[in-house]
């Protein structure tokens, strides 16, 4: 190999090394992936992150966004295989009949097959709309696994809080009625 | 070109196994191809709820006559590309298929440029220019007589 052409080899490995490099620290940099969960737990109350999913009941889209400063939100993640999501959801139900008029409540059907999941909200009664986020890469920017994850969002967008324990549902159902 | 006879041979061989495998697969065989959307192994590996539902879709597909790729189309349409545990082979997904290829191909070139120079390196420094005859005759006269 000649002088020139082994400089421009050279060159060209470190250049590539670098860039490399850049877009690692870039990456790292804009890291957004933490999920809300994360941040709630960290103390903060980040925006409802977006998302535009198809109806499980085929009626159009639901459009998160579309939401925000019109009617506070009671997100659902759960699946037809979940068990534990069975309670969570009726729970919502119940008090949907309190609420529907201040809170929107919306179902997110996740990692499930449509027809199970619609066959399932039909044998458990459960009434309020869901989308559909077979993929998963909805629930992966609210936290991810495990479900059922319940998320109350104020009228501002912003996420109040997440269900952890029983007295939480009535506790950030006022809250984000009175938003 | 025997070798070659004997490959093209199998080969063909095993076409009509891979049309029975697309036009009637198992659900063992497609239990090694579909992830299980919660546990990040395949359905084989997984008792979960989650897979527990996709294989009893997957039977159901099975005995109502889809083909594999119907099956996995159906599979896709629901969680998404990252249901299959290959990658699509078109689209961004060819790129997982071909970049090893590559690699091998370029680590191929860099191992046999390596090993050319090495073997270059290796070889004995060039001899002189040959001793003039009536030198060389001199000199063995000496050593024989030093020998003798």
């Amino acid at each position: 190999m000649t002088r020139p052409a082994r400089l421009a080899a050279q060159g060209l490995a470190v250049a590539l090394v670098v860039g490399l490099l850049a877009l690692l620290v870039w990456r790292v940099a804009n890291d957004n992936s933490k999920g809300v969960a994360q941040a709630l737990k960290d103390g903060e109350h980040p925006t409802a992150p977006e998302f535009h999913l198809p109806r499980l009941d085929g009626r159009g889209r639901i459009d998160l966004a579309s939401l925000r400063g019109r009617k506070a939100i009671v997100l659902d993640f759960w699946a037809s295989w979940c068990v534990p999501c069975i309670h969570e959801s009726k729970r919502l139900e119940a008090a949907r009949k309190e609420y529907g008029d201040r809170v929107a409540f919306i179902g997110v059907d996740t990692k499930d097959f449509s027809s199970d999941a619609r066959q399932w909200q039909k044998k458990h009664g459960i009434t309020y709309p869901s989308v559909h986020d077979g993929s998963g890469s909805v629930l992966t920017k609210w936290g991810g696994l495990p479900i059922p994850r319940i998320f109350f969002v104020a009228r501002s967008g912003k996420v109040v809080g997440e269900l952890i324990v029983e007295e939480d549902l009535p506790r950030y159902l006022r809250q984000i009625a009175a938003s | 070109m025997k070798r070659l006879f004997l490959f093209v041979l199998v080969a063909l061989a095993l076409v009509p196994a891979a049309r029975a495998s697309e036009q009637h697969p198992s659900l063992a065989e497609l239990e090694g191809e579909v992830m299980c959307p919660v546990c990040e192994t395949t359905l084989d590996q997984s008792s979960s709820p989650a897979a527990q539902q996709i294989k009893r879709v997957i039977a159901n597909r099975i005995a109502a006559g889809d083909t594999k790729t119907e099956i996995k189309d159906r599979l896709v349409a629901e969680y998404g590309d990252a249901i299959l545990a290959a990658p699509p082979r078109e689209g961004f997904g060819l790129v997982a298929w071909w970049l090893p290829v590559v690699g091998i191909l370029i680590a191929a070139v860099v191992v046999g440029i390596g090993a050319r120079r090495w073997a270059r390196a290796r070889e004995p420094a060039p001899v002189g220019p040959p001793l003039d005859p009536a030198l060389e005759r001199r000199l063995d006269d000496e050593l024989r007589r030093f020998e003798g």
